[in-house]
């Protein structure tokens, strides 16, 4: 641990979020930088974290060091870089205060529910998740991170999912953490032969806000889907580093990125579609497109594809704007006030994605911060 | 004698520094249907975003007034609170929001007053039903996935539930079927009445085989050029607008 600490400390800014491939330094977008981040050691996080654990045939525990699996644990030592960085991925890696093993081996309806609320007593979240999906298995869990009270909050986690052949894992994350947090989430998964992964990720929360997810198609025809949707308003950062991986043949991937930024917030997307050798008859998409709702935000968006194989069909596109001035006519015609009109155009690029959340009371949950932040505009 | 509901005086505007609509005069009293007609550019759609406050279109001479006062400065959403609706020509497609919560909320925000869930979901399935538009189409998001005809039935609803006391329809039956006009039209006299006044803006004379118009209108290059009753669009039908350019009116 002293080690991991002394980098973190001795090094004036720590280099996070780095892409696949750099490209001109001068555009700054090949890492994010944390500058002048240190911690002293990692605090205890003294909460349960399981608001609803499904029955059926399904192992959920909290994360413990006589947990293992072993060919999954394997698989992601093998795997090298997963993560924001190599030093955090190793901290919580190692030094985790929290966190939750998940084995599913059938098919589950209700989903596993799981809850990280730092409060002035558990400043800090080191959540290591662990979820394995067995064969033909299918499973959901929602994962919530939202601040209670003002504390300035560390979250540094990392999240491993492991779908076997044909099995289905469904992962929701909610980050609301208040605008003096620091949150770093690293996420992996492992897709087997027709399996499938689908990430949704809803991101609102944290000063600034460092998030990553490896996708590994690794057999024929995995599956992964990510839908990505954010809020950054303040002076908040969010930067995304997203990976589809294309390591089998006919595998299929799709990124669909909706966000809005508001006062002098700033935003990173990098998605990148990874073709490797090998992967022939696949498949992958990504779309990245931002709402500048004002002229002080800045927003960045770097669709990279990378191709090792010919015949594979890779679709990019990202594009940020105003709001569509005929949109924007349309429903203040019918009687709302261009605040309002500005908010149900946001709220339409949200809510196909919201309503994938099978949770309503979470669903009401970002509405209302939603409307709380987008009242501003 | 019915109540003057809009007198447009001189009404000129531009777009991008483009003048568009060079002096129009036209006056609506309630419980009158106005037809504007005229060819491709002639200015139609111009009016119609003109008169609903679309930011594009700059009023630079003239006056609109509704009720006898000025509305040149107000934005959309005033226009609409004061009983103004425009039916689009192209309705924008809203994903996220259901037609029904929409319409709900946009009564709302019209009137001032909070609408209520029953009422409001009861009224607005006699609405669909008179208009032919299938009860699920409530729970479905806002002009997503329709296909044209369906979404100019969904501005009639729109209308229907919002009772303007103008309504102005762009183009509503363009691009529909023998059937669909019908229906618009049935629509339409359903809900005009001697409070309200419609102007319909069309280039082709289909929907007047069953809307009757107190006036009919032509407007050509920014212009209105002859004003007459509902023969008028028979006249044209037969001659073409090159008769009218032809005899001096412009």
């Amino acid at each position: 641990m002293k080690d991991i600490l002394a980098e973190i400390n001795e090094a004036p800014t720590i280099q996070t979020n780095r892409l696949p491939v750099i490209t001109w330094r001068w555009l700054k977008v090949n890492e994010f930088q944390l500058d002048d981040f240190t911690m002293e050691k990692v605090l205890p996080y003294n909460k349960g974290c399981f608001t609803a654990v499904p029955s059926g045939n399904i192992d959920v525990k909290a994360m413990a060091e006589n947990i293992h699996y072993l060919e999954a644990e394997n698989y992601f030592k093998n795997k090298g870089n997963i993560g924001v960085s190599d030093t955090f991925v190793k901290m919580v890696d190692t030094f985790y205060n929290t966190g939750a093993f998940i084995h599913v081996k059938d098919k589950i309806q209700d989903p596993v529910i799981i809850s990280y609320k730092p409060d002035e007593s558990n400043p800090m979240i080191m959540d290591k998740n662990f979820i394995v999906a067995e064969e033909n298995s299918e499973v959901t869990v929602i994962i919530d991170y939202t601040s209670i009270d003002n504390t300035s909050a560390l979250h540094n986690g990392l999240t491993k999912i492991y779908a076997k052949d044909g099995a289905t894992i469904n992962l929701i994350k909610l980050q609301d953490l208040n605008d003096t947090s620091i949150n770093l989430d690293s996420n992996i998964a492992y897709i087997g032969e027709n399996a499938k992964a689908n990430y949704v990720s809803i991101e609102v929360g944290s000063d600034k806000s460092v998030v990553s997810y490896i996708s590994n198609l690794e057999e024929e025809a995995s599956e992964s889907n990510l839908d990505s949707i954010y809020l950054v308003n303040g002076s908040r950062t969010l930067d995304m580093n997203y990976i589809m991986s294309h390591i089998g043949k006919k595998t299929l991937s799709r990124i669909n990125a909706y966000g809005a930024l508001m006062g002098k917030a700033k935003k990173t997307f990098k998605g990148t579609l990874d073709f490797k050798k090998g992967s022939t008859l696949s498949k992958a998409s990504e779309e990245e497109y931002t709402i500048l709702l004002d002229k002080t935000v800045k927003s960045q968006a770097i669709p990279l594809l990378l191709c090792q194989e010919d015949d594979v069909e890779g679709l990019h596109a990202a594009s940020a704007g105003k709001i569509d001035e005929d949109q924007l006519f349309y429903i203040m015609s019918r009687g709302f006030s261009e605040k309002e009109a500005k908010k149900l155009i946001v709220e339409s690029y949200f809510t196909p994605i919201i309503d994938k959340i099978p949770l309503s009371s979470m669903r009401e949950e970002i509405q209302n911060i939603m409307n709380q932040r987008l009242m501003d505009v | 004698m019915s109540k003057k509901l809009l007198e447009i005086q001189n009404l000129k505007s531009s777009i991008e520094h483009t003048e568009i609509l060079k002096g129009i005069n036209l006056s609506i009293n309630q419980g009158e249907i106005h037809v504007i007609m005229g060819p491709n550019g002639a200015g139609k759609s111009t009016l119609a975003n003109v008169l609903m406050s679309h930011p594009k279109h700059e009023i630079t001479e003239g006056n609109i007034l509704f009720e006898g006062e000025s509305i040149n400065g107000f934005s959309a959403d005033e226009k609409a609170k004061i009983g103004v609706f425009l039916s689009f020509q192209y309705p924008e497609e809203v994903a996220g929001i259901t037609v029904e919560n929409f319409l709900r909320a946009a009564k709302s925000a019209v009137t001032g007053e909070p609408v209520k869930f029953l009422p409001f979901k009861k009224a607005l399935r006699e609405q669909m039903k008179l208009l032919k538009i299938d009860e699920t189409y409530g729970s479905r998001y806002l002009n997503v996935g329709f296909s044209g005809g369906e979404k100019k039935k969904n501005e009639i609803l729109q209308m229907a539930v919002l009772e303007p006391k103008l309504a102005v329809l762009d183009e509503t039956d363009s691009g529909l079927d023998v059937d669909a006009i019908k229906v618009v039209a049935e629509g339409v006299n359903t809900l005009a009445n001697e409070n309200n006044a419609i102007l319909i803006i069309t280039h082709h004379k289909k929907l007047l085989d069953y809307i009757k118009p107190n006036y009919v209108h032509v407007l050509l290059d920014g212009k209105i050029v002859k004003t007459s009753d509902g023969s008028l669009a028979d006249e044209i039908e037969s001659k073409g607008y090159e008769w009218l350019s032809n005899q001096g009116g412009v």
